[in-house]
């Protein structure tokens, strides 16, 4: 059962990476029209609501020397726009590490300290593929989305 | 501690949990008072959203006593009574700037999962599923609540529990309905659905200087408080034409604006109302949305339509027509609560405002379940329950 729920969760978080880019339009995010590797060069994003926004970004300097960064300032007032790219073609998951960084980062320019929801109070869970999969795809979420 | 939890589909109970505890800086921990079950909670419990984990405890709408609090909160203080909306919201980012707080970029930890179905992630949600955060709910004996100086408000002496609950939910849902929707003074309003939701956005609109307020239902209990507390007209869906009628009761016209707080569980009749069932139930599509199609067919020319009702996937047969040509405006959102509550408890006050007769079921929290079966069944007239933890 233990190796079921484990294999359950996996799915779970491949399940959502899969919506995330599953070439199809109006499901996921992934585009319909530029080959996979286009568009893992794009930059990812962040708005931060700051003006003054500025360096180091120690999550972002942990995601290597391969990571470029760039800023400039938003239109309309709302802040400045954080950039990363990684050089050459990243993975999925290299990816998913330069999501949430930048999220961290963006939480931490404007809020101070980024938000923990665990452990959170729960009842009893039941040992069922569902949760499982449901937990993968959770703790995947971080690392997912639109950027 | 008691907490009532999500145990899988249709099933809620009560079990012994630990008890949260501070996790940011800017968190407080509650004392509940009083929690109450909403009508957005059956969609969860019911499985029509399917981002549950049993073992997930319910509730978002409830008051309580600040019994402990983080380093680096500073405006609420230990022992303060306060009213919390659900919507978890930071109140630094640019969406809160604009009093958007539902839609905060940092209330969400899990923004991926609604990303993927919405392309943009709203703020997170108290007990609402891990697509909204997976944040422990309301219906347990204490809750740990972030952004404190955000989302906490002190509720005046004069103001009973009973009262101030509902201004964490039903009345900040009912208010972001009547004001976005565009109410102006001298409009006529029109608000499918008279559960709690329905009956305070009707209240907001009548607040906000709306001339003429009309409450569309099918149940007579709840037809009879829109009559006797709020003040406003009522009509049954059930018995009675409602586009016919509203268009006699406007000279033609049609409401100037139409708020929908009904929802993805919609009931309807006839024709319609076994298409969006077989629908729905063949995954189809994943919500009923006939009182949506009925507000914009009502809608006079240029008018605005507000859904309020949750909504989480797709519908079919959708007006699109309709509303491209009658000029209509169609907005929607979740609460943005903490724009609002000042204003609301100013007015719960003053007397202006009250929501006690939506209690029309009280109990421990002990008795969940069937508090739950009792609001979900509608039974013995039954609005909303409320639990109360420490009883």
């Amino acid at each position: 059962m233990d190796r079921l729920l484990r294999q359950a969760a996996g799915l779970g978080g491949a399940a959502l990476g899969k919506l995330q880019h599953t070439r199809i339009p109006g499901v996921g995010q992934a585009s319909t029209t530029e080959p996979a590797d286009v568009a893992a060069r794009r930059w990812r994003a962040v708005t931060v609501f700051r003006d003054d926004l500025a360096g180091p970004f120690p999550e972002l300097e942990a995601l290597g020397p391969d990571l470029e960064v760039r800023m400039q300032p938003a239109a309309g007032g709302r802040g400045t726009e954080l950039y990363g790219r990684f050089h050459g073609t990243p993975d999925a998951d290299r990816i998913g590490e330069l999501r949430a960084a930048l999220r961290r980062t963006k939480q931490l320019a404007e809020v101070g300290e980024v938000l923990r929801v665990d452990p959170a109070t729960h009842g009893t869970r039941r040992p069922t593929p569902q949760g499982a999969a449901l937990e993968g795809a959770a703790a995947r979420a971080p690392r997912e989305g639109v950027l | 501690m008691k907490a009532a939890i999500w145990a899988g589909v249709d099933e809620v109970t009560v079990e012994d949990v630990p008890e949260p505890q501070l996790l940011n800086d800017h968190d407080v921990l509650l004392r509940i008072h009083k929690t109450v079950t909403c009508g957005s909670d059956l969609h969860l419990i019911g499985g029509y959203i399917p981002a549950m984990r049993s073992g997930d405890v319910l509730g978002h709408e409830f008051l309580g006593t600040v019994v402990e609090k983080g380093r680096a909160v500073q405006r609420v203080q230990v022992g303060d009574r306060v009213v919390v909306p659900s919507f978890v919201a930071c109140g630094s980012c640019w969406y809160c700037s604009q009093e958007l707080y539902s839609l905060c970029d940092n209330g969400n930890p899990d923004p991926g999962i609604t990303e993927g179905l919405w392309g943009q992630s709203p703020g997170g949600c108290f007990g609402y599923s891990h697509a909204m955060g997976g944040y422990a709910g309301s219906h347990a004996e204490y809750m740990r609540v972030p952004y404190a100086d955000v989302g906490c408000f002190v509720v005046p002496d004069g103001v009973s529990d009973t009262r101030a609950l509902f201004a964490s939910d039903s009345v900040t849902t009912g208010w972001t309905g009547a004001h976005l929707g565009g109410t102006q003074p001298g409009d006529v309003v029109a608000v499918w659905g008279a559960g709690a939701v329905g009956q305070m956005a009707a209240r907001a609109a009548m607040l906000l200087g709306a001339e003429q307020v009309v409450v569309i239902d099918r149940l007579p209990e709840r037809l009879a408080q829109v009559r006797t507390h709020i003040g406003a007209e009522a009509v049954d869906f059930s018995t009675t034409d409602v586009v016919a009628e509203l268009r006699e009761r406007t000279g033609g016209r049609g409401p100037d604006v139409c708020i929908e707080a009904v929802g993805m569980e919609a009931h309807s009749t006839g024709v319609q109302g076994a298409f969006d069932q077989v629908k729905q139930q063949l995954r189809l599509q994943t919500d009923r949305p006939s009182a949506v199609r009925e507000a914009i067919r009502a809608c006079r020319k240029g008018g605005s339509v507000f859904v309020l009702g949750v909504y989480a996937g797709m519908v079919d047969k959708f007006p699109l027509g309709a509303l491209m040509n009658k000029g209509l405006t169609v907005r929607g959102a979740q609460q943005h609560g903490q724009r609002y509550v000042p204003e609301i408890l100013a007015h719960m006050e003053s007397g202006a405002l009250t929501t006690e007769h939506l209690a029309t079921h009280t109990m421990p929290l002990s008795q969940a379940a069937e508090g739950y079966r009792i609001f979900k069944a509608k039974e013995d007239g039954c609005v909303r329950t409320v639990f109360e933890p420490g009883s």
